[in-house]
């Protein structure tokens, strides 16, 4: 979710979807397997898509996907209801009114894995297994990332685009002067020890944070964590397995604490996408951020290689931390059930992975997307997305639910007023046997 | 358009005269005249009732139910009674945010109540471009908390902002404003997690409100001031008073009123404070500069809480209605006087 929280105004985007006549349902199937660029012509009506895609480069893509059902189904009506602001907050208030009033639209965006399970626990989003099948989808994914589409051995969900959330931004110049050098078989204990180093010898402040977003500090203790949990460990801890008052995850908060005295003394009032700019602009050594940030900083003209360079974080090389989307379909009410069984046909073709992920600044979900045109990093990280071991994000809402997604995003901003790791690691491991099963 | 008119006008004037028959008395005449109000008054009296008290108590409700998920209404109460209400008390942001909203409203108030009178004052007493010194003053009252916020934010930064003038004048270490956790006059309480005291972070926040609502109490007490009768300040003056003693017992007394009404108004400007805060700083580090109307869209937005949203609306509410109520009950009491 590349998230441009610059304007928190609230798009008005509800209007009611137009109700339709169904027009033949034996039509799914036959359109639903239908190669793209073939015209399924009989459809007609509206489809209604709903995301909190509303900033230019987001925009840009989610027309890709518009373009290519256009062309699928002429005869439909294509109707963005994006609602923008808060990172996805205030579309997903606009949008649970609408499915408490038994108005879904067509489709809409969430988050793969427990953001899925709650809306499949809700029974408001419609088993999509049959499109898995007859598509041949299961073929091109990872694993792990197929287990977080599937609740029970079923599929609810079309995947879109996978952000990387553990990417270290150094910056090359600091770091060569400081005599540090990260690379993606760095330890977290290497990391933390040459912390001091890049102060004294690089002369500015090691990491750039930008802790007005929740979510920014939130990533950076959830990448450390990781670092000293692995895959296993991370999976535990939001299961509730591995409790929050472990002896790792509390060495990972102390590593956290350390960090965060070797930030930028304004971090609080800075957003990420600033930080990532300071750092390229030679203000601090590294800023720990998603891939949406490789974005941010190429259309702002920063060279990769030159004003910035990216690792791995330091003891997270086998893992790629799934920042992703997904598009879901009503369980109820559908607008336009034919229809959107060829809006999310559409959305994995290799076609529209190649052109929207390029334009997106993310990683294609399937394997066989073509990435031969896309910059050096994003072609790194759509091999690292086939390969390494997927995991899924906490700091954005991803790995439990929404209410300890969101206790979890309290505890570090209470933390970074306070530095009190055992109140934090008490905070969560209560919310753990409060909050998860 | 006249006759028309006149037939209006003229239809009431015959009306009372028809059954005015022996033994119509005054009270039911009265009585037919509070009835033909209440018809009136009906339709509105009903809607308010629906959409203000009824939707009050549904949200007290459900601030004592089980619904957590937006998607999944479950209106059965939760146990023990009121369960929410203790987990929410006892969380360090929902305190620290209790702390940061009382602390920025007697300071905010303070500070534009004071400055307004001040200015009001000042120009008041001013004899050119009187219109352009009002105007000038209340022109931060035309822009959005956005707008503010973001302006002061840049002013604030600790790094770029009013410490460089700071650095200038010879204060090495100037405070960090927005981004400090330090708690002035903090004292930690057994039992509660958050730690009492003014936080520093929230000062910036109080000087955007204020230098933005200022004008807005200024306007307010010109208008006051100009219902002063200028007699009685010339009388006071044959009888020797100087200009304090003028403002002591003549001008302030009879200021008191506007300063209550003032009061009242930027109160809940105050409590419902959002937009500022959200522009400026955020929640803060360790919730410095959260209040509760973040707390209340996190929890209804992102957490995935009715419950514990609306309960601390609910807390808001009943904080507003501490103050608001006994003014409205003296206003109340005043107009039936009279």
């Amino acid at each position: 979710m590349s998230v441009s929280l610059k304007k928190a105004g609230v798009a008005a985007a509800a209007a009611l979807a137009l109700t339709l006549s169904a027009c033949g349902g034996a039509g799914q199937s036959s359109s639903s397997s239908a190669p793209s660029g073939e015209s399924t012509g009989e459809l007609t009506g509206t489809l209604e898509v709903f995301s909190w895609w509303t900033s230019g480069s987001e925009a840009d893509a989610l027309k890709v996907f518009e373009d290519a059902f256009t062309k699928a189904a002429p005869g439909v009506t294509y109707k963005n209801a994006a609602v923008s602001g808060g990172g996805g907050s205030n579309a997903r208030t606009v949008l649970a009114t609408r499915l408490q009033a038994g108005n879904p639209p067509d489709s809409w965006q969430l988050h793969p894995d427990k953001d899925l399970a709650s809306a499949v626990e809700d029974g408001s989003v419609a088993d999509v297994t049959a499109l898995y099948q007859q598509n041949g989808w299961e073929a091109k994914m990872p694993e792990s990332l197929k287990k977080m589409l599937q609740v029970d051995g079923k599929y609810y969900a079309v995947p879109t685009n996978a952000h990387r959330g553990n990417v270290l931004w150094t910056n090359p110049d600091v770091l060569k002067k400081a005599g540090v050098s990260w690379t993606d078989s760095t330890t977290i204990d290497q990391f933390i020890t040459d912390l001091p180093t890049v102060k004294s010898k690089g002369g500015v402040d090691p990491i750039c944070l930008g802790a007005k977003d929740p979510f920014a500090p939130a990533q950076l203790l959830e990448v450390i964590i990781m670092a000293n949990v692995g895959a296993d460990g991370w999976n535990q801890l939001m299961t509730g397995q591995l409790a929050f008052d472990d002896a790792k995850v509390t060495k990972a908060v102390e590593q956290f604490k350390t960090v965060l005295d070797y930030t930028n003394s304004d971090a609080s009032v800075q957003s990420w996408d600033q930080a990532a700019l300071n750092m390229a602009n030679g203000k601090c050594g590294a800023t720990l951020m998603g891939d949406w940030a490789f974005g941010e900083m190429t259309n702002k003209g920063k060279k990769d290689g030159t004003d910035f360079g990216h690792v791995t974080f330091p003891g997270t090389s086998e893992l790629f931390d799934f920042v992703g989307d997904a598009f879901a379909i009503p369980a109820e009410n559908a607008p336009n059930p034919a229809a959107e069984q060829v809006w999310l046909t559409q959305l994995l073709t290799p076609e529209a992975q190649s052109e929207f992920n390029l334009k997106k600044g993310s990683a294609p979900v399937i394997s066989d997307a073509d990435t031969s045109n896309y910059p050096a990093y994003l072609k790194a990280a759509a091999k690292d997305f086939q390969s390494k071991t997927i995991i899924s994000s906490l700091a954005h809402s991803e790995a439990a639910p929404a209410e300890f997604a969101s206790t979890y995003s309290d505890a570090v901003t209470s933390f970074l007023g306070s530095k009190d790791v055992a109140a934090f690691t008490k905070t969560m491991a209560d919310a753990q046997k409060n909050q998860l099963g | 358009m006249s006759t028309t008119t006149n037939t209006a006008v003229g239809a009431p004037q015959v009306a009372p005269t028809g059954p005015s028959s022996p033994g119509t008395t005054i009270k039911s005449k009265h009585r037919t005249r509070f009835r033909g109000a209440a018809w009136f008054m009906a339709p509105s009296i009903l809607l308010t009732f629906i959409f203000v008290y009824g939707f009050i108590g549904f949200s007290a409700w459900i601030s004592l139910s089980k619904w957590r998920r937006p998607t999944r209404s479950d209106l059965g109460l939760r146990t023990p009674f009121g369960a929410t209400y203790a987990e929410m008390f006892g969380e360090q942001r929902f305190q620290a945010s209790m702390r940061n909203i009382i602390v920025f409203t007697i300071l905010f108030l303070l500070v534009s109540v004071i400055g307004g009178l001040l200015l009001a004052l000042m120009v008041h007493r001013v004899t050119i471009a009187k219109g352009l010194f009002r105007s000038v003053f209340l022109l931060p009252y035309a822009l959005s908390f956005i707008v503010t916020g973001v302006a002061f934010r840049w002013i604030f930064n600790p790094t770029t902002g009013i410490n460089t003038w700071l650095k200038a004048i010879g204060i090495d270490n100037p405070p960090g404003w927005s981004t400090s956790t330090q708690i002035l006059g903090g004292i930690k309480v057994p039992g509660l997690a958050a730690e009492l005291g003014i936080p520093l972070a929230l000062l910036p926040i109080v000087i955007a409100a204020a230098w933005q609502l200022t004008g807005f109490a200024m306007a307010m007490y010109l208008a006051g001031l100009s219902g002063i009768p200028e007699e009685e300040l010339e009388a006071s003056s044959m009888d020797g008073a100087n200009g304090f003693q003028q403002l002591r017992h003549i001008v302030l007394p009879q200021l008191w009123p506007t300063t209550v009404t003032c009061l009242v108004l930027l109160l809940h400007t105050s409590l419902k404070i959002f937009d500022l805060v959200v522009a400026m700083s955020g929640s803060g580090p360790g919730f410095v500069t959260d209040v509760p109307g973040i707390y209340v869209y996190d929890m209804m937005g992102r957490a995935n809480r009715y419950d514990k949203g609306t309960a601390a609306s609910i807390v808001l509410l009943i904080t507003a209605c501490i103050f608001v109520v006994p003014y409205l009950a003296r206003s109340y009491r005043n107009e039936r006087k009279h």
